[in-house]
């Protein structure tokens, strides 16, 4: 499991415990009475990992879909990275799409067509 | 799609990034950082960007692109199988000062002093509601991220924490059942509003008249209070930098915008009735969208013998993004002139404002939500956007979409014929009487 995963909840069981144990030392040392108070938090889903797709061997050849969020700046950034492309690997196809519907929502038509004719894909966020 | 890819990110939103990539399956995606921000720099400029280096890597942007599509996988990489998440104990047992700095330390307050949830306070808190303690209340996400689940018994621990007597604590689950975070993720820094109706505003003591919207009523601050608490710890929103982007953030987002309709100095119909409700129920409203504004500075606000409050909210209106909708907040001399001038219905002056608050086609194109949420649903094939984009500049058309985008509650305590307007849309009503 990397430490990035679950940075914000491993961090806090141990700001949790590392706290439960400083705050509860600094009771039983003043001998002030202690209460039981609930556990605000909710309940997180389990995480379901997903194994990566498996990876190219090589870029030569292949198309690449460069895939807009919808984020302004982001057609900017690709279309630079289409350029750089042709200036530095002219045999690697690039295809410029942008996602239809609002940023977080799925382009099922898009990821079809991209499963169907496309080998890797770049998804660039501006702002 | 089992298409190997290599997200793009910029530097400001790495946690966010590497946090949500993990909480959806995927901790070791190869995501890319370019320096922030793209938006507003020259092509010549993003070249830089992608001829430089990774700001997080320090290595060429282009080679960590390269590497994110073919290095191989490791073993971690094409890791399956579910994993738990832990957020500590059911109950923490310490002094009432120290657990006071330790949830406020955790991030489980909003930085101001609350009630500690003792064992016994919430079992007070879920006296006043039928449901069991166990059962399930809903479940909340503050973005686009996995949701979390709550029971009622964890829900009342909140309403505890921000000061609500047991009797408010069947608004709060009904707030809580939908699943309506009041702290968003969005850049934008998002405002969220809630309308009460029905007779437990007066059974409550909630605040309808002089400063409705102020900090008058125990009901009215805590209740909203709430809505944020729970949101933080429910929905596991407000955390900066991983579920909360808001760049400037919202002062209103500390209690939010409460508002009890005042129904009897109302001369329409109270709001949860337009939704289908009967008056003697209890229901609260919610929406969300930028803030609120006040009447005064639209134009047509002079002390005027005849001041239009129809063309003050249009004009309020114009600088309103069509992406939320308006909630127009009427105190009641307003509303009783609106109803002088014609407008016995509410639909009547929504028909009017709908109509005629109007944007040019050019107009329209320049807003910032017009390219970022709009065009993508042109793109989809979405109305009224895709016929929108098709035609030309000139072409006027409405500023919001429909006529359901516009809103009217009335509120206040008639000192003067003031109205406010919230760039806010309207989300869902929920029965209060269903959690008593």
């Amino acid at each position: 499991m990397s430490p990035a995963l679950l940075a914000a909840n491993s961090a806090l069981a141990d700001q949790t415990k590392s706290k439960t144990a400083r705050t509860a030392k600094a009771a039983a040392n003043s001998g002030a009475g202690k209460i039981t108070a609930v556990n605000p938090k909710g309940t997180p889903p389990p995480i379901q990992l997903i194994p990566m797709a498996p990876r190219l061997d090589t870029l030569s050849g292949k198309t690449v879909y460069l895939v807009d969020t919808g984020f302004h700046g982001s057609d900017v950034l690709l279309h630079q990275i289409e350029a750089w492309f042709s200036r530095n690997m002219p045999d690697v196809t690039t295809v410029f799409r942008r996602k239809a519907g609002p940023y977080a929502e799925d382009d099922p038509a898009l990821w079809k067509e991209i499963k169907a004719k496309g080998n890797a894909v770049i998804m660039a966020v501006g702002h | 799609m089992g298409i190997p890819s290599a997200p793009l990110v910029t530097k400001a939103f790495k946690d966010l990034a590497i946090l949500n990539a993990g909480k959806r399956g995927m901790p070791h995606e190869r995501i890319c950082f370019t320096p922030h921000p793209v938006w507003g720099k020259t092509p010549e400029e993003v070249r830089a960007y992608v001829e430089g280096p990774d700001p997080v890597s320090g290595k060429p942007l282009m080679k960590e692109i390269i590497d994110a599509l073919t290095a191989p996988l490791s073993a971690e990489d094409k890791k399956s199988g579910v994993v738990s998440v832990s957020v500590g104990p059911p109950t923490y047992t310490d002094t009432a000062d120290n657990l006071q700095d330790f949830y406020l330390n955790n991030g489980y307050t909003d930085f101001l002093p609350i009630i500690i949830p003792t064992e016994e306070r919430v079992e007070a808190m879920m006296k006043a509601t039928n449901h069991k303690p166990d059962e399930a209340v809903g479940k909340m996400a503050a973005g686009a991220f996995p949701a979390w689940s709550y029971n009622v018994r964890q829900v009342a621990a909140n309403a505890v924490m921000a000061g609500c007597r047991p009797e408010y604590f069947p608004i709060v689950l009904a707030i809580a059942s939908s699943g309506t975070a009041s702290l968003y993720s969005s850049t934008n820094s998002f405002a969220f509003a809630m309308v009460i109706n029905g007779p437990i505003r007066d059974r409550l003591e909630f605040n309808y008249g002089i400063g409705a919207l102020g900090p008058f009523a125990q009901p009215n601050a805590t209740i909203g209070r709430a809505w944020t608490i729970l949101s933080k710890n429910l929905g596991n929103g407000g955390i900066p930098g991983d579920t909360y982007l808001g760049s400037l953030g919202n002062n209103l987002n500390y209690n939010n915008v409460v508002i009890a309709e005042h129904e009897d100095a109302s001369p329409w119909p109270p709001f949860h009735v337009q939704r289908g409700f009967k008056k003697e129920e209890n229901v609260v409203s919610l929406f969300r969208g930028l803030g609120v504004v006040p009447g005064q500075v639209a134009r047509g606000s002079s002390a005027n013998e005849n001041v239009q409050f129809d063309y003050q909210m249009s004009d309020l209106f114009s600088t309103f993004t069509g992406f939320f909708g308006a909630l127009i907040i009427a105190d009641p001399l307003v509303a009783a002139r609106l109803k002088e001038q014609g407008y016995d219905t509410k639909q009547k002056l929504i028909e009017w404002l709908h109509k005629n608050t109007v944007q040019t086609v050019k107009d329209y194109k320049s807003r910032n939500y017009a390219y970022l949420f709009d065009y993508p649903r042109a793109l989809r094939g979405d109305e009224p956007w895709a016929s929108w984009y098709k035609m030309p500049d000139d072409a006027v058309i409405p500023h919001f979409p429909h006529e359901s985008d516009i809103n009217i509650v009335v509120a206040g305590g008639q000192t003067n014929a003031y109205p406010q307007a919230g760039n806010l849309s309207y989300g869902v009503s929920v029965s209060i009487d269903k959690w008593m």
